[in-house]
């Protein structure tokens, strides 16, 4: 995933909602734009660092779809299990 | 919006293949790394900010409370399940097949550590089958959302606390944010956990099977 530890992810976080918070009653600005420039960045150099790890690369042939099947299953029953549980506690 | 995420994990993977095997134009971890990091910080600070302005959003969230704890609790049943309905169809071995499916989407713990437990070959399909799920995850989304709305949530794992986070917002809402972060942060949690627990109830039973 990341070298970051979950403190460096929860402060800018919180640091938002807080300062969103406070700027409720004052314009509004569109940040729909950096946001879509930031995930554009973000999903790049995810790739990149697909592209550039040849360890990864060479297992694909041998082990992928394996892993394939397995991480589709674990996608179907979680998304189910979700699903279910979300009408049981009657969550919006 | 997916044909830009598309288009830029396109483009990255072959940029960065271009540059690991021919000639380095920059240092890998620059953008594996600093890029990386440097645009996660950037997103989840504007997620926050967009978030604490809704006033729907924050509303709702309240309204929801301790609810939001099902949700990751789901995922990590929903997950193990699905380890073991794979290692009985693909026949591997169930538990390690099961623990490697316990990393919910972190592939960079999950392979190691499944390496170390059951092996090498376990750790590069821990690694794969983890990294594959984030993958879907991004890829799928436009489709998932329409199934449910947490569904995208579900199938992300751990990973809505950082790499899915911004695109799950964008095509969940905004209000999703904190139930996709805290999710994503329950599972990196307990990843490590759940698969040394599976990984000793495979030792304890181990004599059954043998």
């Amino acid at each position: 995933m990341l070298n970051l530890s979950a403190l460096t992810l929860i402060i800018p976080l919180i640091t938002g909602i807080l300062l969103g918070y406070f700027l409720r009653e004052k314009r509004r600005v569109s940040l729909d734009k950096v946001s879509l420039i930031a995930i554009v960045v973000l999903i790049f150099s995810l790739g990149f660092s697909i592209g550039s790890n040849s360890e990864l690369l060479n297992s694909m042939p041998r082990i992928g779809l394996t892993a394939l099947v397995m991480s589709v299953l674990a996608i179907i029953f979680s998304v189910f299990f979700v699903k279910l549980a979300r009408r049981r506690v009657r969550m919006e | 919006m997916i044909k830009y995420i598309l288009t830029a994990l396109a483009i990255g993977v072959i940029a960065g293949y271009l540059n690991n095997n021919f000639g380095s134009l920059v240092a890998n971890s620059w953008v594996s790394d600093y890029l990386f990091n440097a645009s996660l910080i950037l997103l989840l600070f504007v997620m926050g900010l967009v978030f604490g302005m809704d006033k729907e959003a924050t509303s709702k969230m309240k309204r929801t409370g301790p609810k939001i704890l099902v949700v990751p609790i789901a995922v990590a049943l929903g997950s193990i399940l699905g380890g073991l309905v794979g290692g009985l169809i693909l026949r591997l071995d169930v538990f390690a097949s099961m623990a490697a499916s316990a990393g919910y989407g972190w592939y960079t713990l999950t392979g190691p550590l499944m390496g170390q437990i059951f092996g090498a070959e376990w750790g590069a399909l821990g690694f794969v089958l983890n990294f594959l799920r984030e993958l879907l995850t991004i890829v799928t989304v436009s489709l998932m959302v329409k199934i449910d709305k947490y569904a995208p949530i579900a199938s992300g794992g751990a990973t809505t606390m950082d790499t899915t986070l911004p695109i799950l917002v964008r095509y969940c809402g905004s209000d999703v944010l904190i139930v996709a972060f805290s999710s994503g942060f329950i599972l990196t949690v307990i990843a490590p956990f759940t698969i040394i627990a599976i990984a000793s109830l495979a030792q304890l039973s181990s004599p059954l099977f043998l």
